[in-house]
């Protein structure tokens, strides 16, 4: 039994067997193909033989000729050694005769190979494992993008997981999931919380410690993971998965009455999607609207351009859904850590991606494809209550710009005779700490704001939150967070404008009387949260709130501040403050 | 064709034995030649053709290696692979 601690991104307790995805650790499982599917392992090995060939003496020629051919001999011998006949008669064999999966073949004769060299101390060792690696990460990356098409339960475990990656998981066998790298904020986590299964990130190094096909229990609250667990260990998470469950079956009770405080004051409670289908989980938990519908998921996992059909297919599917309630679609927010696999042409490698052109400033320098989404949720907006946001504006300038390109292709639809609502709310994100100290510019040419802390907490505290290294700077309690959240909300209700907050710290209950303190009347949440939110506002008074936030906004720093709030959800809702 | 296989005896004499570089050595100087050439140590046979084959006998320096070859250029080619053996495969210690 291995207990490896990361960062707990998306709540909830898994057990299951590991699929581990990464070649790096050289830990793949042993695995064998149905029967009937060796002829096609056979094909697939062949590639990839071939296709490794091509990449040896790709670095031969390249080593040859900058280093003369005595270097690049080495890779001519490894490139011989592949078409070693008695070599691959035997992978060959081990596939057809004991169905393994043509990387379980490659491991296993290149470790009788690598033992061998061993035994006779040959220095030609390493040769063989450099072999064997590269034909693994040739087999692995093809077979990483099979990861929609699962046949069983797994909890998956790599290096990292593309946002495409992510996006295409089969939610259907995917208990949860893991990765060595990332942070709260980072698209996996937010991924992971969309899809409801637990997940941890930022663990480190991992992938030597467990091979697929071991048991392994990921705890997405304390964001442990515990490889090989004992009997005792899986008893007691069974357990605790099963009062789980209890729990939400009793918050799920509250779905149908409204996150009232008990002095009467109701807290709007809407929901953050990525995805169509989860309006579902928000309807079922009696969310008042969508707060925050990010777009940009229909960019991810697909090698085209969504056209404007696509998303306006999406747009209804949750527009309608949601009846007569608010849907806040956000035009997409690309870029940083969510790149589409999209051409973009002359978009340049990035060397500061989260501060680079990203967001509303891509969709500015690739009008066509904004031009595209925005008629789409304009002919959308017939279809019920739309509400338009625009990511990471940090200008009024920009600001201004988005809004001229909305009033186009306004007058396009017009011309065209496509109906669209005329008085649809246009609003955008609070997320760039400019814009706070601009606050009160902006709040004359909005309907609404959003305050996306996630991002405003990165370029407040100048923290890359999926550095682990410097992550326990990335902390939403920190004051100067707080003090900017003050600000706008403050700026918005001088003007009565609608202000909601939809970050990761609306869903984090310690937050809730703090931000209900502060003025908010509505908070955007993903829908797994929404009954436990809702369940606190049920039990605090907005007075108790308010004076909460004085004492809150006077600490000087986000231990203290975290510290205080946990002591106060815990005095005043003791049932989820845990 | 001359089947009865000429043999010649070589003793390994260079410090790393015979590795990736040297085995590739081997192999391209026999497939020059019109004939079939097999390294014997210790009754474990490796082709020349076959740089795995060749690395896993364990040649390494001080041991006596058995080459055998067979076809219409057997003689010389036996020579020639004696000769690199000899010769350190012409690489610089």
């Amino acid at each position: 039994m291995k207990k490896l601690q990361g960062i707990a991104v998306s709540s909830g307790v898994a057990i299951g067997q590991a699929l581990v995805l990464d070649y790096e650790g050289l830990s793949l499982p042993r695995r064998l193909v149905m029967s009937g599917q060796e002829a096609r392992e056979v094909e697939r090995l062949d590639q990839a033989v071939a296709a490794t060939c091509r990449e040896i003496t790709r670095d031969r020629d390249t080593v040859s000729l900058e280093l003369g051919e005595k270097y690049g001999a080495i890779f001519e011998s490894h490139f011989q050694i592949l078409q070693d006949t008695k070599l691959l008669g035997e992978l060959r064999n081990l596939i057809l005769q004991q169905r393994l999966s043509a990387e379980s073949a490659v491991q296993e004769v290149m470790r009788r190979y690598a033992e061998v060299f061993e035994k006779i101390q040959s220095r030609n060792l390493g040769d063989i494992i450099d072999i064997e690696r590269r034909m693994l990460k040739t087999l692995v990356g093809r077979r990483r993008e099979d990861l929609s098409k699962l046949d069983a339960p797994v909890l998956v475990l790599a290096h990292n997981l593309t946002p495409s990656e992510t996006a295409n998981l089969d939610t259907n066998f995917v208990l949860g999931f893991v990765t060595e790298i990332g942070g709260p904020g980072s698209h996996t986590a937010i991924v992971a919380a969309a899809l409801e299964i637990p997940a941890v990130v930022g663990i480190g190094s991992m992938l030597d410690q467990v091979a697929s096909g071991d048991t392994v229990i990921i705890d997405g609250d304390k964001g442990l993971v515990i490889v090989q667990p004992d009997e005792t260990t899986i008893a007691r998470y069974r357990i605790e998965r099963e009062q789980l469950r209890n729990q939400a079956t009793r918050l799920e009770a509250l779905s149908g009455k409204p996150a009232e405080t008990q002095d009467g004051v109701r807290i709007e409670l809407l929901a953050n999607i990525e995805f169509p289908h989860e309006v579902e989980h928000c309807i079922a938990r009696g969310a008042d609207g969508i707060g925050l519908y990010r777009t940009e998921f229909l960019y991810l996992g697909h090698p085209v351009e969504p056209d404007e059909e696509a998303h306006f297919l999406a747009y209804t599917q949750v527009v309608q859904s949601m009846g007569a309630k608010p849907v806040t679609i956000r035009t997409f927010d690309l870029g940083a850590d969510k790149t589409p696999s999209l051409p973009m042409p002359d978009r340049e490698e990035e060397r500061n991606p989260a501060l680079g052109q990203r967001s509303i400033r891509l969709s500015l320098r690739y009008l066509p494809m904004f031009r595209t989404q925005l008629r789409a949720a304009l002919r959308a907006s017939v279809q019920g209550n739309v509400r338009l946001m625009f990511p990471l504006i940090s200008t009024l300038h920009e600001l201004r710009q988005a809004k001229m390109i909305l009033a186009d292709v306004m007058e396009d639809l017009d011309e065209a005779g496509i109906p669209f609502d005329r008085t649809l709310p246009v609003g955008m994100m609070v997320e760039v700490p400019a814009v706070v100290m601009m606050i009160d510019h902006f709040v004359d040419e909005v309907d609404f704001l959003s305050i996306g802390t996630n991002d405003l907490i990165q370029y407040t505290l100048a923290v890359d939150r999926s550095n682990k290294d410097v992550v326990w700077l990335y902390n939403a309690a920190d004051p100067a967070v707080l003090k900017l959240i003050v600000r706008t909300i403050e700026a918005a209700r001088r003007r009565s404008l609608p202000v909601n907050l939809c970050g990761q710290m609306s869903s984090s209950p310690i937050y809730t009387m703090l931000l209900v303190g502060m003025g908010l009347r509505q908070l955007s949440v993903p829908p797994s949260t929404l009954p436990e939110i809702k369940s606190i506002c049920r039990n605090v008074t907005v007075t108790q709130c308010e004076h909460i936030a004085r004492h809150a906004l006077t600490l000087e720093n986000a231990r203290d501040v975290k510290s205080y709030l946990r002591g106060e959800l815990k005095k005043w809702v003791p049932e989820i403050g845990f | 064709m001359n089947q009865t296989p000429i043999t010649r005896t070589v003793t390994v004499v260079n410090r790393q034995g015979l590795h990736a570089r040297a085995a590739l050595a081997v192999a391209n100087l026999v497939r020059q030649f019109d004939a079939k050439v097999t390294l014997i140590l210790d009754g474990q046979r490796a082709e020349t053709t076959e740089i795995l084959q060749m690395l896993s006998l364990g040649a390494s320096r001080g041991r006596t290696v058995l080459v055998e070859s067979v076809g219409p250029n057997a003689e010389t080619v036996a020579d020639a692979v004696a000769g690199l053996f000899a010769n350190k495969f012409y690489e610089e210690e």
